[in-house]
């Protein structure tokens, strides 16, 4: 960031991080599939990104190296072993991680036409995403609330997330 | 093949892809043991179609989670009017009830639970904070100010507006008018008739006045001063008839053509300015510039100079008469008027603002009178003193307030705000504030947000459908979380940057809550007991907006205000309606 005084190079590199929590939410949470995980791992890459913010070069892209640094807080993560298990090994967080990389970096105009998707959605569709989502409620939960087998449950969920996809595909080819 | 907890094939395109996701429909309740991790980790060593099926399924799994988090619940509940009762609970609630959320610090999470609802109480944790304002915040606090960079929020500012629009695919704004009203000065409308505020289109139909002066632009360019007691019967947007009273009207050559009818005379003008009286039958033109025509019923044209007057009897007989410029309001007097009757207006304000500082019921008070126009400080204007309530203005702008002599601050770019941080705890609360809103760009556009949402807090905005919008947080639970209280929509585009008083009581011992636009209630709605919250808090909060500004498209991020605000106060108690009316009647411009 080179022309700029310190004071300018802070302020842009805080509204870089801050445009990129949502994406490294996004990356980490998919990487950990765990709500809480997520939050510590992207805040412990904050502090990270933070500390390294004179390695960060002007010109350069943020997201790339900040996504750098958030797999390897993922992988740290995973591997620490006093940790409860997590579903991904360092293994396949390597496997699964450049996939994830490009579907996160479409995750703001993503979060966009999602919400244009669900303010389209019948109400009970919306409601079975509320209490899967919003509510965290198990399968075997949802099947009692909405009176139905778990596996119809599990056949609506997926349909829906399918359907909700598509939806979003078409938005996103729109804008 | 992996035996799913709850038996029973999903018949997807492959056996593969069964499995798969009964065993990822495991884990997330987290029911999936040791066996069943390896297993499903196998299955995405295996084949790269799963592995992008797991990624695609955890993206969207973040993404509603972000969408919970963003506040931003669009559902049959959410958009009602003040009067609706509350939101229909999803069915059977009961089941809910039984799930405390497991809120000890530090306890670290499990993944493999045998308890069922172990993905629930780990997520509920994190109700209610947001994780994307969270970080910045942090980030905000290490740098003590918040600055943004100006080329990507112009882009930003660009490309809301434009999805705002896209997104809601609504119908084109339309204002009908012919004609906007731009000054009055002590303007008392006729009983029957239409009243008007400076600012509001007219539509075609009778202005009436019974006393003081109204100025009149004509969607053609010309200007009209009308003075009571007159009325006047807008035709169009380039013609008018006055039946009684006094006007002059100044017609720019834009605006060639104009015309005014008396009876059977028409006075069209040929770019000029010129006065009409009617009374009792008479009539009088008077040119004081340039060239009007006057059309006779009996096909008789006339073409009358600059300095030259007629009059007209009642038997039709046109006379000369004698010019007399000083019996028509020109603008030049209606200027010193307008700005006397500010300067009166602006001074009685003044005096009640130097009361209401002193009102021992003052959270905070800022008058934004005071200030320098160069200071990143909003001075807390109650007394006594506590500089610990200053608040700080963050990208916004000082602009002209209420008055000319007074200044505002303008919300603008995604990044303007102003912080402030409100300590101790209250019970009923009253919000009150001078807003000119330029447009509703936002789902949710802020008046006043605390930075977390958490019992007690307050969140005062306004949506994007124009309506007002309170709540204070009761619990965790998604639907016990605040009882949301709308008013039916207050504002429209056609009302755009005009100053408006807008006012929320918040009752404990009345259990009600109140939203009031200048000075009137718009509607009062009981809180329901179980989600009464009697205790009130802030702590570090905004005005004017919310979280960080995001990327361009995040534009639900954002919660800035487009408009300015001139004084808002903050009183521990309800204020009786009386008292609010009090606060729009003083402050008036």
């Amino acid at each position: 960031m080179a022309g700029m005084s310190d004071q300018e190079q802070t302020e842009v590199f805080v509204q870089l991080l801050a445009e990129s929590q949502g994406r490294l939410f996004g990356y980490v949470y998919s990487m950990l599939g765990d709500h809480a995980r997520a939050m510590d791992v992207v805040q412990e890459t904050n502090l990270v990104l933070w500390r390294k913010k004179a390695e960060f070069r002007a010109g350069a892209a943020f997201m790339p190296w900040a996504v750098a640094i958030a797999r390897f807080q993922v992988l740290a993560h995973v591997r620490d072993q006093s940790r409860e298990r997590c579903l991904l090994d360092s293994e396949l967080v390597a496997a699964l991680s450049e996939e994830t990389e490009k579907q996160v970096d479409k995750l703001d105009s993503m979060r966009v036409a999602l919400r244009q998707c669900l303010d389209n959605l019948p109400t009970e569709k919306l409601e079975m995403i509320q209490l899967r989502y919003y509510r965290s409620m198990s399968i075997a939960e949802i099947a009692q609330v909405v009176g139905s087998q778990s596996t119809a449950v599990k056949v609506a969920l997926l349909r829906l997330r399918r359907s909700l996809a598509e939806c979003m595909h078409h938005r996103m080819l729109e804008s | 093949m992996y035996a799913p907890q709850n038996a029973g094939e999903l018949k997807l395109e492959s056996p593969e892809i069964d499995e798969f996701e009964q065993l990822v429909f495991d884990w997330e309740d987290g029911q999936l043991d040791d066996v069943g991790i390896n297993r499903l980790r196998q299955l995405l060593r295996q084949s790269s179609d799963l592995r992008q099926r797991y990624v695609q399924r955890q993206v969207f799994a973040a993404l509603v989670q972000m969408d919970r988090d963003a506040g931003l619940t669009t559902s049959s509940d959410e958009k009602v009017g003040c009067d609706s009762v509350l939101p229909v609970a999803l069915a059977n609630d009961s089941i809910l009830e039984q799930e405390k959320p497991d809120l000890r610090p530090g306890k670290s999470p499990t993944l493999v639970r045998q308890d069922s609802r172990g993905l629930g109480q780990r997520l509920k944790r994190h109700q209610g904070i947001l994780l994307v304002a969270a970080a910045s915040i942090m980030l905000c606090f290490v740098l003590g100010r918040w600055l943004v960079v100006e080329s990507r929020l112009k882009q930003a500012g660009s490309n809301q507006s434009a999805e705002a629009n896209e997104r809601s695919g609504k119908q084109e704004a339309t204002s009908a008018g012919v004609a906007l009203v731009t000054r009055l000065v002590d303007v008392t409308w006729h009983e029957s008739a239409k009243n008007f505020m400076v600012g509001d289109a007219v539509p075609a139909g009778m202005v009436s006045l019974d006393s003081g002066v109204a100025q009149i632009e004509f969607f053609c360019g010309a200007t009209v001063i009308l003075e009571g007691p007159a009325q006047l019967w807008l035709e169009s947007s380039s013609m008018a008839r006055l039946q009684s009273g006094r006007l002059r009207a100044q017609v720019p050559p834009a605006a060639r053509g104009f015309q005014i009818q008396v009876d059977e005379l028409k006075v069209v003008d040929l770019g000029t300015e010129f006065g009409i009286a009617v009374n009792q039958g008479q009539a009088e033109v008077h040119v004081f510039d340039g060239e009007v025509e006057l059309h006779q019923t009996n096909g008789e044209q006339r073409s009358l100079m600059a300095g030259t007057a007629v009059k007209r009897a009642e038997d039709g007989a046109l006379k000369v008469a004698d010019l007399n410029s000083n019996d028509f309001l020109g603008l030049e007097r209606l200027n010193e008027r307008v700005r006397s009757q500010k300067q009166s207006r602006y001074e009685s304000w003044l005096a009640h603002s130097g009361e209401l500082r002193k009102d021992p019921r003052v959270i905070v008070y800022y008058s934004m009178e005071s200030d320098r126009a160069w200071t990143r400080k909003l001075t807390s204007s109650a007394v006594p003193v506590n500089r610990d309530l200053d608040a700080a203005v963050v990208g916004a702008k000082r602009v002209v307030g209420r008055w000319p002599q007074k200044s505002a601050i303008e919300f603008k770019r995604p990044g303007d705000r102003v912080r402030l941080d409100i300590p101790g705890q209250y019970g009923s609360l009253t919000f009150a504030c001078w807003v000119k809103i330029d447009s509703l760009d936002r789902w949710y556009n802020s008046l006043f947000l605390t930075d977390s949402y958490q019992r007690g807090e307050p969140h005062w905005q306004i949506l994007d459908t124009g309506q007002l919008f309170f709540s204070v947080r009761q619990g965790l639970e998604r639907g016990k979380a605040h009882h949301k209280v709308l008013s039916p929509q207050f504002w429209n585009p056609s009302m755009s940057g005009r100053w408006l008083h807008i006012a929320t009581t918040y009752d404990v011992e009345a259990k009600t809550t109140t939203h009031f636009l200048n000075g009137e209630a718009l509607c009062e709605e009981r809180i329901p007991d179980d989600l009464l919250v009697k205790q009130t808090r802030f702590g570090k909060a905004t005005i004017g907006n919310w979280s960080s500004p995001t990327r361009p498209e995040a534009d639900f991020a954002i919660r800035n205000l487009n408009g300015s605000m001139d004084e808002f106060v903050l009183f521990h108690g309800a204020l009786t309606h009386r008292e609010v009316k009090e606060l729009y009647e003083q402050g008036r411009p």
